[in-house]
C-alpha cells in the first residue's frame, strides 16, 4: 500500500503540492491524472524521495520516508524522461540496475525483464538502436528489474506506436493481477480508463476528485448530449436523462435520427480543470 | 563495494562507447607523444651516434683520425678540449658515447712494426652499451684506413721503417742472424718507400703477416649516468601525451556526470538502494580507473616500443596514483560547477585547455620563457608532468616527489570539497 499523507510542496510563491492526501490499496492501479503544471511530477518526486516535501509525509508498505533505503526497495520508476544509457545495451542497462539493488544475479533479472517486455530479441542491440516504442520498454522495465511491490510509471506510453503501447498497457494489466500496486500518470483518458482500477484528478496542487471511472462521470461528468433528427431539423440539448426526452420526440412522429454522447473521463477532466489552455 | 563498483565499470563502458571520447581520451594523446618526440628528436640525421673525439695528441695523425672520424656517414663527431668535457656531454646525453685520442697516438700508429696496438679510451653510458660494439668495429675500421694511409706516406714508412730498425738493434731478446734478417727486411721497406712504390692497398698485405694483430686496442668504460635529463625525445613527448590523455579522461567523466543529470539517469540511480556517496564514489573510480588506464597506456607504449626509460617504478607508482586523484578531483570540480552539459564542455575546453597547454601539453616547461614557466604552477598539468618525469628521468628523490604528489592531492581535496558541494543532483 502507498500513502500520501497531507504533503506539501512549494517553491518560493508557488504551491506545487497543497496537503495531498492519496491511499492506494496493495493490488490497484491508481490513474493520476492533471493538466501540465498540476503538480503531478512533484508529487511523485515526493513519493520516490527526489525531493522532500515541506510538511507531510509518505509510506511506502509502512515503511517511510522514501529516502529509506528499504522503502527504496519496494519502489519501481518509470519516469517521464527515458532515463536509459543509449550507450549500453538492452541487457547491460538492465543488469547494471540489477546491481543496484543488489540483486544475487543480475544477468537473470536482466533477461527476465527484458522478457517481460518482448525485448528478449534485441537484449545485445545497444539502446541508442532501439526505437521509441522499444526505449519506452526499457525504461519500463528498468523500474521492474527489481521486482517491486510499488511501481510509478509516468506517462510510460508518450510517443509510442500502437504495438509498444498494448504491450504496455498488458505489462501494467500483469502487474496488477500480480499484485502490485501502481500509480499511472497519463494525458490519454482512455488509456487511463482502460487501466485504472480508479482515478484521482489533481490541479494547481490539490486533489480535486477521486473514485472509480464510473463514479467520476456519475459525479462529474455532466449531462449527456442528445442530437436528435425530427422533420428534417437537428436540435442538441444537453439532458442528464436521455431516455424519457427520446420518448417524448418519438411519440411526436417524424424522428429521423437519435444520437446520444455520453459524458466520459475526458468530460470529468475538462469539467474539473477547466477548458482554458495551460502551458 | 560491489554498488561502487557496478557503478565505475558502467561509466568505463561507456567511455569506451563513446568513440570520440575513446579517441581523445587514448589515441590523440599517443599521437601527440610521438608526433612531438618525433619532431623533437635531437642529433645529427636519422641513425648517425653522437660522438664526443678528446684530441690529446694534437699532431697530424691524431688530426687525420678525427678526419675520418667526421667524414664518417654514421659518425656526429662533437669536439671536446678535455677529458672531463667529453665525459660531461657523454653524461648528459649530449653524445651517445666519447673517443679519447692518447697524447702518443702518432707513435702507436707505427707499432705495425713493433706489435703495438694504438690505444684508444671509449667512454659510453649505460644507456648505449649496446651501441658501444658498434662503435668499436667502427674505430677498427678506421684505424686500418688509417694504417693505410700511413704505408702510403712514403716518408712516414721510412721513418717508421727507421724506428723499427732502431728498435730491432737495441733489443735484447732477438739473435744477431734475426737482427739482420729484419734489418735487411727494413731496409728494403725504406727503398720501396724511397721510390715511392708502395702502392696503398699493400698495406693490408703487411697487416696479415702478422696475423692477429689489430691497429687499435680499444678499452670500453661505462659512464655512470648522473645527470637529470631526458635521454630520449619521447621522454619528454610522452608526458606530454599524459597532459592530453588526462585532460580527454576529465572532460568525459566531467561532462558525463551533467549527461546523467540532464537526461535524468541520475534521479534513477538516486531513487536504488544507494547513497549519494556511493554515486559519487563509483564516478571517482571510474575516472580514476580512466586515468590510470591512460598513463598505463601511453607509458607502456613509450617504454616497451619506444626505448623510454623509467629509472624508477616505485616512484612512477606514487606519480600516477596522485595524478589520477588529482585529475578525478579537476573532474568533480568540472561536474559540480557545469549547470548543462552545454557549460560543462564549454568549461571542459576553455579552462582545461589553457591548463593543459600552461602546463606542458604543448610546449614542455623547460623550454617555456621564465614567465610562462612560473605561470604554469598554478596547472594541475605541470604537477602532473613533473611527477612522470621525476620518476622518469629527473630522478626524484621522495621528497622531490612529494612537492608535485602532494599539489595534485590537495587539487584532489579541494577539487572533491567544491565539486561536492556544488553538485546539483536536480535538473531544475
Amino acid at each position: 500500500m502507498l500513502h500520501l499523507n497531507a504533503l506539501r510542496k512549494s517553491f518560493g510563491s508557488l504551491v506545487a503540492v497543497d496537503g495531498l492526501t492519496l491511499t492506494v490499496p496493495k493490488g490497484q492501479v491508481l490513474g493520476l491524472l492533471g493538466p501540465n503544471g498540476a503538480g503531478k511530477s512533484t508529487c511523485i518526486a515526493m513519493t520516490v524521495g527526489l525531493l522532500a516535501p515541506d510538511s507531510g509525509s509518505v509510506e511506502i508498505e509502512g515503511v517511510g520516508p522514501p529516502t529509506d533505503p528499504r522503502a527504496r526497495r519496494l519502489l519501481g520508476v518509470a519516469p517521464q524522461a527515458l532515463a536509459i544509457y543509449e550507450d549500453l545495451t538492452g541487457l547491460e542497462n538492465l543488469a547494471f540496475f540489477a546491481r543496484l539493488h543488489g540483486m544475487a544475479d543480475p544477468r537473470g533479472a536482466a533477461l527476465r525483464a527484458l522478457a517481460s517486455v518482448g525485448l528478449e530479441a534485441k537484449g545485445t542491440e545497444r539502446a541508442s538502436r532501439y526505437s521509441g516504442g522499444m526505449k519506452r520498454r526499457l525504461n519500463l522495465a528498468a523500474a521492474l528489474i527489481h521486482d517491486p511491490a510499488i511501481i510509478l510509471l509516468d506517462e510510460p506510453t508518450a510517443g509510442v506506436d500502437p504495438q509498444s503501447r498494448n504491450n504496455i498497457l498488458e505489462t501494467v494489466r500483469a502487474l496488477s493481477a500480480a499484485g502490485r500496486t501502481i500509480v499511472y500518470t497519463t494525458h490519454y483518458m482512455e488509456e487511463a480508463a482502460k487501466v485504472c482500477d480508479r482515478i484521482a484528478i489533481m490541479d494547481k496542487g490539490k486533489l480535486l476528485a477521486t473514485g472509480t471511472v464510473q463514479e467520476l462521470i456519475e459525479q462529474h461528468g455532466g449531462s449527456s448530449v442528445l442530437t436528435l433528427v425530427q422533420a428534417g431539423t437537428e436540435t442538441r440539448s444537453q439532458v442528464r436523462d436521455p431516455l424519457p426526452e427520446i420518448a417524448r420526440a418519438m411519440a411526436a412522429g417524424n424522428v429521423s435520427s437519435v444520437r446520444i454522447d455520453r459524458p466520459d473521463l475526458e468530460s470529468v477532466f475538462l469539467n474539473l480543470t477547466g477548458r482554458s489552455l495551460r502551458d | 563495494m560491489n554498488v561502487i563498483l557496478a557503478i565505475a565499470r558502467k561509466d568505463l563502458l561507456q567511455l569506451f562507447r563513446d568513440k570520440a571520447n575513446c579517441f581523445f581520451t587514448f589515441i590523440f594523446p599517443v599521437l601527440v607523444a610521438l608526433f612531438f618526440g618525433t619532431i623533437f628528436r635531437s642529433g645529427g640525421p636519422a641513425g648517425k651516434m653522437d660522438i664526443a673525439v678528446v684530441d690529446l695528441a694534437q699532431n697530424a695523425a691524431a688530426a687525420g683520425f678525427v678526419g675520418d672520424l667526421r667524414a664518417d656517414s654514421a659518425i656526429n663527431v662533437k669536439d671536446a678540449a678535455t677529458l672531463a668535457q667529453a665525459e660531461d656531454l657523454v653524461r648528459k646525453g649530449s653524445a651517445d658515447a666519447a673517443v679519447v685520442l692518447p697524447e702518443d697516438f702518432e707513435d702507436a700508429a707505427g707499432g705495425l712494426f713493433s706489435g703495438r696496438a694504438l690505444e684508444l679510451d671509449v667512454i659510453v653510458s649505460p644507456k648505449n652499451a649496446a651501441q658501444s660494439g658498434l662503435l668499436v668495429g667502427k674505430l677498427n675500421e678506421l684505424a686500418f684506413k688509417q694504417l693505410s694511409r700511413s704505408l702510403g706516406d712514403a716518408d712516414l714508412t721510412r721513418k717508421l721503417a727507421d724506428q723499427g730498425k732502431q728498435s730491432i738493434a737495441s733489443s735484447d731478446t732477438l739473435g744477431p742472424v734475426q737482427k739482420v734478417l729484419l734489418g735487411t727486411l727494413f731496409d728494403t721497406v725504406s727503398g720501396l718507400s724511397a721510390a715511392n712504390a708502395t702502392p696503398a692497398g699493400s698495406g693490408d698485405g703487411s697487416a696479415g703477416g702478422l696475423a692477429g694483430w689489430q691497429p687499435i686496442r680499444v678499452t670500453t668504460r661505462e659512464l655512470e649516468v648522473v645527470n637529470k635529463g631526458p635521454l630520449n625525445s619521447f621522454e619528454v613527448s610522452f608526458p606530454q601525451g599524459v597532459v592530453w590523455g588526462l585532460m580527454g579522461c576529465v572532460m568525459a567523466f566531467g561532462v558525463s556526470v551533467v549527461t546523467e543529470r540532464s537526461r535524468g539517469t541520475l534521479s534513477r540511480l538516486r531513487i536504488a538502494p544507494i547513497s549519494k556517496s556511493q554515486i559519487l564514489l563509483g564516478k571517482a573510480l571510474a575516472c580514476a580507473i580512466g586515468c590510470l588506464a591512460v598513463m598505463g597506456i601511453l607509458l607502456g607504449l613509450a617504454v616497451v616500443a619506444l626505448g623510454v626509460r623509467v629509472q624508477s617504478w616505485p616512484m612512477m607508482g606514487i606519480a600516477v596514483v596522485g595524478i589520477s586523484l588529482g585529475f578525478t578531483g579537476l573532474m568533480m570540480l568540472i561536474a559540480g560547477l557545469s549547470r548543462t552539459e552545454g557549460a560543462a564542455q564549454g568549461l571542459a575546453r576553455a579552462v582545461m585547455l589553457i591548463l593543459a597547454m600552461i602546463g606542458g601539453g604543448s610546449i614542455p616547461t623547460a623550454f617555456m620563457p621564465p614567465l610562462m614557466r612560473k605561470l604554469s604552477a598554478v596547472s594541475p598539468f605541470r604537477w602532473a608532468v613533473e611527477a612522470v618525469e621525476g620518476a622518469m628521468w629527473r630522478g626524484f628523490s621522495l621528497a622531490e616527489m612529494a612537492i608535485p604528489v602532494g599539489i595534485l592531492v590537495g587539487v584532489a581535496v579541494v577539487g572533491f570539497a567544491i565539486g561536492i558541494s556544488t553538485l546539483r543532483w536536480d535538473d531544475d
